[in-house]
């Protein structure tokens, strides 16, 4: 546990430290904020229908997915494979850790770098509710929905770090994993058969957050981000292990 | 504190480290000595547990590597070669993370972190980023991280090189201080280092062990013949010959005809020099010079070293590594 602790610190120490993390933040927010504004703005259109900003926002733009696309692989890019590159994981994998430990450490770090970019987001709902009553209960779907599909891209981005020595690699593989990852539920209405449909409608991820930005909390969409944040980061821990086989 | 058995690695058809065998006691110096690629630093990952052995056994601290590795691997400090530091963070930081990786609590950290930073002496880079720091620095600061949590075996890979002939001096004086405290194995190319550090020496090439003992044992049971050095005033004509009938004297050889200057051959046990002395005086040879040449461990090292493998398939064992790089 100390040593998962102490990893987790040093990771997150290294996120704070790195300026790339902070053009990240920077991006996400100014990207963000943007897309806010227009919702807010285009709201108040008297021609406008009717609608709640934050389901529009969690929902129904093409900018969350575009940032979370890119936020994902830069963030977690660095975790395993600038330790190979720089030959830091001989000291990690000769202290008495396991690699389980290391690669939860690491990922635990990476996903609450990932909540601290998110934060300053809460200013949104907290403007609206100055002005007139909000919802709460779908906004707090909506952040449980950003946290879940972040969980499972992260861990994506994770396992490529894993596989590789080179940074540039590791952020290209993460892209390349995440594309299908996310336009799956895209190819649904190409297939007829009832099973694939379903099948691919189950991976939607568009489906689930246009859900939870309606507020609509569904347990299995729960599962498949914990299952596969699962996968994923076992698989990171097994990729690190079999280096030694190598 | 150290127990390997038949320790093998391969990578792929390629056996890096071939069925090496060795002790290592508590308290003892050992060096391993080889040509570069000869698996020292193989030899040297599968004891810190980052390399698992392909065959062999291998206990450190009486705790097995591979049923136990946790436990093994918490007995052991290590330096790798290419000491790689996270360039971000502070000296004490750093230390401070090694601690906690190492399972230390925050009290025990409190009092070691301040110890370890003096005796490796550190208290001047402290507070700075190990990005700036030079690289006699930064070594210092792998051994003070290696050391932290008082391993009973301490492993380095090449502790001194690329360093300045100051730092190497001063690392090699850390590691002499830490010695009489732990079991340490190191690695070096460099053989004065090793002959100066060490109470035992193993010598490895090819991924197999030469040679091992003492560096005075392996001086003596390597060396062979004692080779004197004569210098007589103009060179007398006859001197070759005359050197050459002397009991004990196997081969004579002229160094420098003009100045006088031959080399003998002696045979084991001989020792010619009171001979050589008389014979001088007798023929009125005016003597310049009459010494022993002290063979070292480098000459051991290199005939051992470029030997031709047995199975005939030639390789240049040595390069780089016969030189003497520094005084030691």
């Amino acid at each position: 546990m100390k040593g998962l602790v102490s990893v987790m610190g040093r990771e997150l120490r290294a996120f704070f430290f790195s300026p790339l993390a902070y053009i990240v933040a920077a991006l996400l927010l100014l990207v963000n904020g943007l897309v806010f504004w227009l919702i807010v703005s285009y709201l108040n259109d008297p021609r406008a229908q009717f609608g709640a900003p934050l389901e529009l926002f969690f929902g129904q733009t093409i900018y969350f997915w575009l940032v979370l696309v890119f936020v994902a692989p830069v963030l977690t890019m660095r975790l395993l494979s600038e330790e190979r590159r720089s030959g830091t994981i001989e000291v990690l994998m000769t202290a008495p850790v396991t690699a389980g430990q290391v690669v939860v450490g690491k990922y635990l770090a990476a996903l609450l770098f990932y909540c601290f970019l998110w934060l300053p987001t809460v200013a949104y709902p907290l403007l609206l509710a100055y002005f007139e009553e909000v919802d709460w209960g779908p906004i707090l779907a909506g952040y449980l929905g950003v946290l879940g599909i972040g969980a499972v891209f992260l861990a994506v981005g994770l396992l490529a770090s894993s596989l590789t020595k080179s940074q540039l690699v590791a952020a290209i593989l993460t892209f390349a994993m995440l594309i299908p990852l996310f336009t799956f539920g895209l190819l649904e209405n190409l297939f007829n058969d009832e099973s694939v449909r379903q099948m691919l409608s189950y991976l939607n991820l568009w489906q689930h957050m246009e859900e939870f930005g309606k507020g609509i909390v569904d347990t299995r969409r729960l599962v498949y981000y914990f299952s596969a944040t699962v996968l994923f980061v076992f698989l990171s821990a097994r990729a690190l292990e079999s280096r030694k086989w190598r | 504190m150290i127990d390997a058995q038949g320790l093998t690695r391969r990578y792929g058809e390629f056996a890096a480290v071939d069925g090496i065998s060795f002790n290592v006691d508590e308290g003892e110096i050992v060096g391993m000595l080889g040509p570069n690629g000869a698996g020292k630093t193989t030899t040297l990952r599968m004891i810190t547990g980052f390399l698992p052995p392909t065959e062999g056994h291998l206990t450190v601290a009486g705790k097995d590597l591979f049923s136990d590795p946790v436990a093994a691997r918490r007995e052991v400090g290590y330096l790798p070669e290419n000491v790689a530091l996270y360039p971000e963070m502070r000296v004490s930081e750093y230390l401070r993370y090694r601690a906690m990786l190492e399972g230390m609590s925050r009290n025990e950290a409190k009092q070691r972190i301040p110890e370890t930073v003096e005796s490796c002496f550190l208290e001047e880079v402290e507070k700075q980023i190990i990005g700036t720091l030079s690289k006699g620095y930064r070594q210092r600061v792998g051994l003070a991280a290696a050391i932290l949590h008082h391993p009973s075996v301490l492993v380095l890979d090449e502790p001194t090189v690329g360093l300045d002939p100051k730092q190497i001096i001063a690392i090699r004086e850390l590691i002499r201080e830490l010695g009489h405290k732990q079991t340490l194995l190191l690695s070096s190319h460099i053989l004065p280092e090793v002959e100066l550090l060490c109470d035992r020496v193993i010598i490895i090439d090819r991924g197999r062990i030469i040679a091992e003992g003492s560096p005075q044992e392996l001086r003596e049971s390597w060396i062979g013949n004692t080779i004197l050095r004569v210098g007589l005033k103009g060179g007398p004509t006859d001197a070759l010959g005359v050197l050459g009938a002397l009991p004990g004297v196997v081969d004579v050889e002229v160094l420098d005809a003009e100045t006088g200057s031959y080399r003998l051959e002696c045979a084991k046990d001989a020792d010619p020099r009171q001979a050589v002395f008389e014979t001088a005086k007798q023929r009125g040879w005016v003597m310049l010079e009459l010494s022993e040449e002290r063979a070292s461990l480098e000459d051991v090292f290199v005939r051992l070293t470029t030997q031709e493998p047995s199975d005939g398939s030639a390789r240049v064992a040595v390069d780089d590594a016969t030189a003497a790089e520094v005084p030691s």
